[in-house]
């Protein structure tokens, strides 16, 4: 039944299946026809289903190793991990896209359960429907997943071992909800373009995807560089390379909507500004794609890339940025209001947050193109890398804390709450004199005094604000707990961005490194540890053989810690040969280890770093996500009123 | 008038981004242009004339001549490259069999003397390129990037990205022992 031709089949099906769901609600809105406008839904779970059932035959042939199917043949092979089998049939081209789509099924799906029917919710999923159709389309005209080899091979070409990895594995299914959860943002900002009615409701509607997204878009990205870190073994975990900007770009688009569209929530202001946001961040995602498979740029992510199929994802760009930005360049004035509120209010709070955003992303994108557009004016090749994001964008990111830890202290309309200026007073006080005792004291440079004053000044802000907020010291904090989801959850994703702060931060300031050539017996010191080589062992792995290094790590005691395995792997099949560094990580901070060249006559190099709190920069995007997703936590209705009735408490108390 | 202008420049931003990816796609496609293939202009031609302050006496003066009795190697580097660290055991061996003359390229004298502290120094000599411009006399793409040079002085090799085993072993130190055979 799971036959590649059914996969085949089903992925037609959902190609037509798609094409009518734009079109008969269409002529239902034409007429007012509302029969025909009633089909959307039924058609976007249709749809749906067919491309699961289509997804679920890729899988199956990967499973039983179908090398009659060209993608298995040549991206998978009978000694493989069961589990590498499966997560390969993603591990590729033709199998991400069908991902990609798999999981914008799975979005229509849901927002047909999660919506009340409206005009809204129809033209939404004409919309939705269209992306789906453009990309079915991408699928089977350019890069068909289920193409048939004959003669079938005896066996796969197997997987780049680079790719046979567990977080590589979690990392596009992660990344894509983030990428394609975006798509339902940008079929609501058409179709409230479209009906020309951006709501209170439409707010609170699309709050809740663009939330979904976000966080796992954020989860996405962290992901990919928890992976850059242990797998690349170049012992960073973030290298400003065009892959890696193409998802960041998205997702600083996504956070700036995230804060934007509260505003339209509350307060029916900045309505244009979130629709091109809205509108930004997905386009964002595909140029993100575009970039990823196009081949356009170089980059260590050497995934994909086919310039011939970048002809049909610069159409589907040209359709899906140009005509809605068309649209709104001539609709958006008639959504604009005047504003009224004061100059120091939560919502210039949030423009400022949100420009901070825009230009930061400008900055990457600028960083991305530049070198591609001046290659073609000038033919010079020119490569951008952490220089000109380090005087880039680091300072504008900084300048983003500095208000990140007074705008929610703001209130709505004008002023700030009560207990605000104290919290600010005090936090700014503080932090002035930890700055000036460090930038006595240590030798840390300026820029690294600056980035811990400013996550020093957050933390005591977002401290500050909770302290006053719950007033431990006063009877009834029961009941200020009971304080909106929004509200904790946007303190656990500030909190996370401290986080973050503090590991990036660390891990940058006060790594130790050592790289050195070594014989059976050397000991190498790292900074208060130190580390015994004992030679190198070989090993066989299922589809691999390895060199493992022997380390042994003590503390400055002489007292033994651990043990320290970094790997050299060879895999046959693929004649390639990997390097897997041995971690040792604890919250205080990771042992990284290398094996480089070497044999026993001449020695061994070895790399060894310790890497203060680093695994703290992957915490703190998990609470990030976390947050995303408390604040959506809506209540039953009556606990609601309850945490109603205490914030109108607060701001009475005030 | 609700129709301002500021909301036709999302528009106008998007058709210039789509205006300069399009032509890329289009030289990309018709061969004119091969992203993953560096340009060889340089391979065969005499070396760029090049003269830089030294890394470690930035009173005294760097020269990569046109002719030298030595076949050399020309590294671009930099402390801010990840994967600079990872080809410093490659230069090590290189090192043994080649004199390999390193720029300092974008980079702060101090923190290229930090990383050759921290991760050996297979350099005969280190001109710092902090302006860039010896890199843009090259046509670096970026770093590292590693150039080999003929007795004559001429541009023999040219590697773009980190010297791993595989190159080292394959294609560069065949190359070197070539070279040193001729001369």
């Amino acid at each position: 039944m799971l036959s590649p031709e059914f996969g085949h089949f089903c992925l037609v099906l959902a190609l037509v299946v798609s094409g009518a769901q734009i079109i008969l609600p269409m002529v239902g809105l034409l007429r007012d026809d509302a029969r025909l406008i009633r089909f959307a839904e039924p058609l976007q779970h249709l749809a749906s289903m067919a491309i699961f059932i289509s997804f679920a035959s890729l899988v199956y042939a990967f499973i039983v190793s179908d090398f009659s199917v060209q993608l298995v043949a040549s991206h998978s092979h009978s000694l493989k991990p069961m589990i590498y089998k499966i997560t390969g049939s993603w591990g590729n081209h033709e199998g991400s896209l069908l991902l990609w789509i798999v999981i914008l099924g799975l979005f229509g799906m849901l927002f047909v359960v999660r919506e009340t029917a409206s005009r809204l919710k129809t033209l939404t999923l004409m919309v939705m429907g269209g992306i789906t159709l453009a990309f079915l389309a991408f699928s089977l005209f350019t890069s068909n997943p289920f193409t048939r080899l004959s003669p079938a091979p005896p066996d796969g070409r197997g997987l780049n071992p680079v790719l046979q990895d567990i977080g590589l594995a979690l990392h596009p299914p992660m990344l894509y909800l983030g990428y394609v959860g975006l798509s339902v943002a940008f079929a609501l900002a058409i179709a409230g373009l479209i009906t020309g009615e951006v709501s209170k409701n439409w707010a609170r509607i699309t709050r809740f995807w663009v939330v979904i997204a976000w966080s796992a878009l954020t989860a996405g990205i962290a992901l990919g560089s928890w992976w850059a870190y242990y797998e690349l073994g170049w012992g960073g975990w973030w290298f400003w390379d065009p892959v890696e900007n193409a998802s960041l770009m998205p997702w600083l688009a996504a956070t700036a909507l995230l804060h934007s569209v509260i505003v339209v929530e509350k307060r029916q202001q900045m309505v244009s500004w979130t629709l091109l946001m809205a509108i930004t961040a997905f386009s964002l995602s595909l140029v993100g794609t575009f970039i990823v498979r196009s081949g356009l740029l170089t980059s260590v992510h050497s995934f994909a890339s086919d310039p011939a199929r970048g002809i049909f994802i610069l159409f589907i760009l040209l359709g899906a940025v140009g005509l809605p930005l068309f649209l709104y360049a001539f609709r958006a004035g008639s959504l604009t209001k005047g504003s009224d509120y004061a100059l120091l209010s939560r919502e210039t709070g949030l423009i400022i947050n949100n420009y901070i955003l825009v230009v930061s992303t400008f900055i990457v994108l600028i960083g991305t193109f530049y070198p591609l557009a001046l290659e073609l004016f000038t033919g010079a090749k020119i490569t951008v890398g952490a220089p000109y994001f380090d005087a880039t964008f680091n300072p504008v990111m900084g300048i983003g804390i500095l208000f990140m830890a007074i705008g929610p202290l703001l209130v709505w309309r004008r002023g700030m709450v009560g207990s605000a200026r104290p919290a600010l007073l005090l936090s700014a006080a503080v932090t002035g004199i930890a700055a000036i005792i460090l930038m006595a004291s240590s030798g840390i440079s300026v820029a690294g005094i600056a980035g811990i004053a400013l996550t020093l000044w957050l933390a005591l802000s977002i401290g500050g604000d909770m302290l006053f907020r719950l007033r431990p010291w006063q009877a009834g904090m029961g009941a200020r707990l009971r304080l909106p989801a929004t509200q904790w959850g946007m303190w656990l994703a500030h909190f996370g961005m401290v986080i973050f702060l503090i590991g990036a931060l660390a891990s940058a300031l006060f790594e130790q490194e050592n790289v050195v050539r070594v014989n059976k017996g050397t000991e190498i010191a790292l900074g208060n540890e130190t580390v015994i080589f004992d030679g190198v062992e070989e090993r066989i792995g299922p589809n691999y053989v390895t060199e493992t290094a022997l380390l042994r790590l003590f503390d400055r005691d002489g007292k033994l810690i651990d043990g320290l395995y970094p790997e050299k792997r060879f895999y046959p099949a693929e004649r390639q040969t990997t390097t897997e560094a041995a971690i040792r990580t604890r919250l205080s901070g990771d042992h990284y280890a290398v094996l480089g060249d070497g044999s026993a006559e001449s020695g061994y190099t070895l790399r060894l770093y310790h890497k203060p709190l680093v695994s703290w920069i992957w915490f703190g995007a998990v609470m990030m996500a976390m947050g995303g997703l408390v604040a959506l936590y809506r209540r039953p209705q009556r606990a609601q009123k309850a945490s109603l009735q205490a914030e109108q408490g607060l701001r009475e108390a005030e | 008038m609700a129709r301002s202008f500021t909301h036709f420049l999302p528009l106008l931003l998007f058709a210039c981004f789509a205006v300069i990816a399009s032509i890329a796609l289009v030289m990309t496609l018709s061969g004119e242009r091969k992203p993953s293939e560096l340009p060889s202009a340089l391979i065969g031609k005499p070396v760029p004339p090049t003269e830089l302050p030294s890394l470690y006496n930035p009173q005294a003066f760097v020269n990569i001549e046109a002719a030298t009795s030595q076949p050399y190697l020309v590294n671009f580097f930099a402390s801010w490259c990840a994967p600079c660290r990872a080809e410093a055991p490659a230069l090590a061996i290189l090192a043994k069999k080649i004199d390999i003359i390193g720029i300092a390229y974008k980079d702060k004298p101090q923190d290229s003397q930090r990383f050759l502290t921290d991760y050996g120094n297979p350099y005969t000599a280190i001109g710092s390129d902090n302006e860039g411009s010896a890199g843009l006399n090259w046509g670096v793409y970026g770093v590292p990037e590693t150039y080999l040079i003929s007795a004559d002085g001429l541009i023999i090799k040219r590697h773009a990205g980190p010297i791993d085993g595989d190159i080292l072993r394959e294609e560069l130190l065949p190359l070197i022992r070539s070279l040193q055979k001729q001369g």
